[in-house]
């Protein structure tokens, strides 16, 4: 095709070329330029295209507008619920491009041949700058400059309302300003594709004045829910390839057994079946799913492992956690917050408290589990069909245990379960295992693990405890905070199966693993109580427990879920600040504010104002009763429930929260009914309110569910439940009146993550309502009947 | 060979009599409404309706269905309401259930993966109870089924408050 080109264009620091085509057609493309390692040719600054990715030096990769005025968007940012890229992404491209937000009429998502970014499905709104926004920014700019040179107007005179650039009494469409060129905006990006934060893009591009917003802030329904609802979708367990297999894993024994002898066939029963042993990794595949099912149940009574005792057990838990782990394993972390010599004053001090805090394991516990289709075809090219929080990252370890290069392997995304951290390290539990088994039969290979298999052999949230020290002044106020948080490594993303068959993965946790894979325990619980003038908090890391001690490498394994680290340093600060508000024998909302605010209005910082914002919400809006606790009629004893309220609060990713909890206790039996949960969130300004408050009470739900009932249970070989009736979470009927106040905080001037932290508050909230209601306090979770009961009778 | 009524239509099928009829409806004859959850039923995700009663396909053998029982999936709920209310061909065609409908207006689900038993639970407990207090709700959603209905986003208060507008929306009639 014939065409004309035009010198670049600098665009903030993004390149704008184009040429002129003499046919009809025509888009806007935003591309990217990359500095990331893997992208780059060894020893040259040469960029090299990898296969089966968008090439980051042509047109393609986040925004097209096309002729027509609609617009596509690509991020590799999946879907798992919160709904943000398909609804959030929108309003924040619409309103940056100033289009409707119908303008965007496609969203793709995940695949990682058909998206620019990796990184996970997590903290979706990028603390106020997803790269979504700066794309959409981007372009707009170079629209504005096409569209200054088409009508001869200076930029500083052009304004766009629904994709018309208007100036000097003319104007033109985005769609025709397009039209007939073939437009390349190459803008800047930094990091590591399969890395788990992906890539991002760098520069300032000029952005929309918040007071022009329009679209952000209504509540946008989200298009995939309509076609989920209707059975319209296509799931990643929906997808069937010609000639695929269904497979089910046997896994060993214990988190430490080695193979032995793997089961013979019953080939006379089970026909069309067959047995692939690689390493200690035992799978059966089959042409129908039910075949494989029964055919691999056949072959596990039938296989042998060596036995192995290697895990404290539930019970030896956090003695073990203490005594025996080693917490030389990483350097001790100090927050950013640290300031004065709280030692000293705690030393001196004559009103105290000082406690330990305990949080147990907790699984991710999918309502669907892990599945993946996986096809290693005869040229080494491997694609996967699956259902991940970080479709790039997977391409990198898949690579990583074949030998071979990212290039060749095709992550495709589908919907599925929620994971809730699980699989944003890049693998959730069946992908490499389906790659595995498709590459010795040479033919796609359906794993789905049952529902035992996901309870057993998945990761877990990891258990932690921490040691707290409060001094108080004779004004009631908090002169000394000390905190030691002690958690095992967090995040283990090495591909069990890989694992499992002695291949390569990534090093387990360590001191070396970067981020979120290392041993290092940082400080992820922001201090908020501004006004205290001694702050100390410390994180101690240490190896995964067994991982060490079990010769296939396993043990618990560790991985983030929802609201990571932060969850674990959070209960045990909000569960002291209520028991240090009782000991001062202030009441505990007040107690936070007076920790919060400097005494004098003018000098309280913007911090304290939205912390102080968010109680005096939450207060108001539960119908809370100003006094200290325990409550004056607390009885820990009897038949009849008694009640109380307990209050906590956060922040996380630009976001405050505070919650209270009114629950209603039988000291005889220890059951806690939440009766009623109130939560006020102040996220600055909120991009969709029904979204939002959506997922909000999701994870009220999940959180008064970590809180009262879940504990992954394990003796000394690995985690002894195996279903829903064996890990129970909440059911309808336990559900409490939930009550959400949004706080619309424009002058934030940004947009805090909300779809993520609620799950967090409810536990030090309820703990403390139990303190409340009883006069005594449980430092340990899940708070259910067992534990409660014994508590009370102490 | 086996022949199962499922969403008004005779299917033959090819499986063995103690294949669950989830694996024979998501693998031979392509209704995937229904999910594979924990095949205990312990969860609902493979919920579908047996003449008008909310069933765990996970645990029910293609030979405990007898050809003449009315299965609906979540893909035969709009025709069932258009059955139900006798609406025209054409119309059917674009109508979807009443409790199709407010799940999408009060964006109930957030993963979706729980969300086809759910649906197929507040079609039966509004097939009998038309307007039902959110204390019934809450009891059929936890204790009328083999297992409670589990949402582990926990959308329990977005499915009371869709299935109180999937009642006014039935009670218009359209
Ligand atoms: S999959 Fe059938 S009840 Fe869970
Ligand atoms: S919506 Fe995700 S499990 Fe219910």
């Amino acid at each position: 095709m014939a065409s004309i080109s035009e010198k670049p264009m600098d665009v903030f620091g993004a390149t704008l070329s184009r040429r002129h085509f003499l046919k009809a057609g025509g888009i806007l493309a935003v591309g990217f330029s990359v500095a990331g390692p893997e992208l780059l040719t060894a020893g040259t600054s040469q960029r090299t295209t990898m296969k089966n990715s968008l090439d980051p030096t042509l047109p393609s990769s986040w925004i097209e507008i096309h002729p027509d005025n609609t617009i596509l968007i690509r991020t590799g940012k999946n879907d798992f619920g919160q709904s943000t890229t398909f609804t959030a992404y929108r309003q924040i491209v619409a309103d940056e491009l100033s289009v409707p937000f119908e303008a965007i009429t496609t969203v793709i998502a995940g695949d990682t041949d058909k998206t620019p970014d990796g990184s996970g499905a997590f903290d979706f709104l990028g603390g106020g700058m997803p790269n979504i926004r700066k794309a959409a920014a981007y372009t707009h700019q170079a629209l504005l400059d096409l569209a200054s040179e088409r009508l001869g107007v200076p930029k500083s005179k052009l304004a766009v309302k629904d994709g018309i650039v208007s100036g000097g009494g003319k104007s033109v469409s985005y769609g025709d300003l397009v039209k007939d060129q073939q437009l390349k905006l190459t803008i800047p990006v930094k990091g590591s594709l399969t890395s788990i934060s992906g890539l991002t893009i760098e520069g300032n591009p000029p952005m929309k004045p918040v007071s022009e917003y329009t679209v952000i802030g209504k509540s946008f329904k989200n298009s995939v829910t309509s076609s989920k609802v209707a059975a319209k979708e296509t799931w990643a367990t929906d997808v069937r390839l010609p000639g695929m297999l269904h497979a089910r894993v046997v896994h060993p024994k214990t988190l430490g057994s080695t193979l032995v002898s793997a089961g013979k066939l019953d080939q006379a029963k089970f026909p069309n079946s067959q047995v692939i042993v690689k390493g200690n990794l035992v799978g059966v595949v089959a042409s129908s799913e039910w075949e494989a099912i029964q055919a691999a149940d056949q072959v596990a009574k039938d296989t042998k492992w060596t036995d192995w005792k290697g895990l404290p057990g539930n019970a030896k838990l956090y003695q073990q956690l203490r005594k025996q782990s080693d917490w030389t394993a990483a350097p001790v972390q100090k927050s950013d917050d640290t300031k004065g010599s709280p030692a000293a004053v705690l030393a001196s001090a004559h009103k105290k408290h000082s406690a330990t805090y305990e949080l147990p394991y907790m699984k991710h516990a999918p309502i669907g589990p892990t599945m993946a289709l996986a096809d290693v075809q005869a040229d080494g090219t491997v694609h996967i069909y699956t259902h991940n929080q970080n479709p790039q990252a997977l391409r990198g370890e898949i690579a990583k245990m074949l030998h071979t290069t990212p290039d060749q392997v095709i992550v495709h995304a589908y919907p599925g379960p929620g994971h809730y951290g699980r699989s944003n390290g890049g693998n959730a539990g069946a992908e490499d295992e389906a790659v595995l088994l498709s590459q010795a039969v040479g033919k796609p290979v359906r794993v789905q693990w049952m529902r035992a298999d996901d309870m057993q052999w998945s990761t877990q949230s990891p258990a932690a405890f921490s040691d707290i020290q409060i001094a108080l002044d004779d004004n009631h106020k908090i002169v000394a905070y000390q905190a030691d948080h002690y958690m095992p490594a967090m995040q283990d993303d090495r591909p069990v199966g890989a694992v499992l068959a002695g291949l390569p993965t990534m090093s387990a946790p360590d001191v070396h693993s970067g981020g979120a894979t290392s041993t290092v325990n940082e400080i992820q619980d922001p201090w908020i109580y501004t006004s205290v003038p001694n702050v100390l908090e410390r994180g101690h890391g240490t190896f995964q427990v067994g991982q060490k001690a079990s010769p296939i490498a396993v043990g618990l394994r560790d991985h983030s879920m929802r609201t990571p680290v932060q969850y674990q340093q959070n209960y045990p600060r909000e569960l002291a600040m209520n028991e240090a508000a009782a000991l001062a024998g202030v009441d505990a909302i007040q107690f936070r504010i007076d920790n919060a605010r400097t005494g004098n209005k003018k000098t309280d910082s913007a911090k304290a104002e939205r912390l102080i914002g968010v109680l005096n919400s939450v207060r108001d809006a539960s119908g809370w009763d100003t006094r200290p606790s325990p409550h004056s009629g607390a009885v820990s004893t009897g038949p009849q429930p008694v009640r109380g309220r307990g209050v906590s609060s956060l922040l996380r990713n630009g976001t405050y929260w505070a919650c209270v909890c009114h629950i209603a206790v039988t000291p005889d039996s220890g059951v806690i009914k939440v009766e009623k949960y109130t939560i006020a969130v102040d996220p600055g300004i909120i991009v969709n309110p029904l979204q939002l408050k959506r997922q909000v009470q999701g994870g009220a739900v999940m959180g008064i569910s970590h809180a009262l009932l879940e504990e992954v249970l394990f003796d000394e070989s690995g985690v002894t439940q195996y279903d829903w009736n064996s890990y129970p979470i909440l059911t309808m009927a336990d559900i409490p009146e939930i009550k959400v106040e949004l706080i619309n905080n424009p002058k934030v001037g940004s947009y805090g993550g909300g779809s993520e932290a609620a799950n967090a508050l409810a536990a030090p909230a309820i703990a403390a309502a139990l303190h409340d209601a009883t006069g005594k306090i449980l430092r340990r979770l899940p708070l259910k009947p067992e534990y409660v009961k014994a508590m009370l009778s102490t | 060979m086996a022949t199962l009524n499922v969403n008004g239509v005779q299917r033959e099928v090819e499986a063995s009599p103690d294949t669950p009829l989830l694996y024979v409806l998501r693998n031979d004859l392509q209704l995937i409404g229904p999910q594979f959850g924990c095949g205990l039923a312990q969860c609902g995700a493979c919920a579908v309706l047996i003449d008008g009663k909310e069933a765990r396909s996970c645990v029910t053998a293609l030979s405990d269905v007898a050809a003449h029982q009315e299965i609906t999936t979540l893909e035969g709920l709009p025709a069932r309401w258009a059955k139900q209310k006798g609406l025209s061909a054409d119309e059917a065609k674009s109508a979807l259930h009443p409790v199709q409908q407010a799940w999408i207006e009060e964006q109930t689900p957030h993963c979706g993966f729980c969300q086809n038993g759910m649906m197929i639970k507040a079609t039966e407990l509004l097939e009998s109870n038309p307007n039902p207090t959110v204390a019934q709700i809450k009891d059929a959603f936890t204790n009328s089924g083999p297992s409670p209905n589990l949402c582990r986003c926990g959308t329990y208060t977005a499915i009371i408050e869709a299935v109180q507008h999937a009642a006014t929306i039935m009670a218009k009639g359209r």
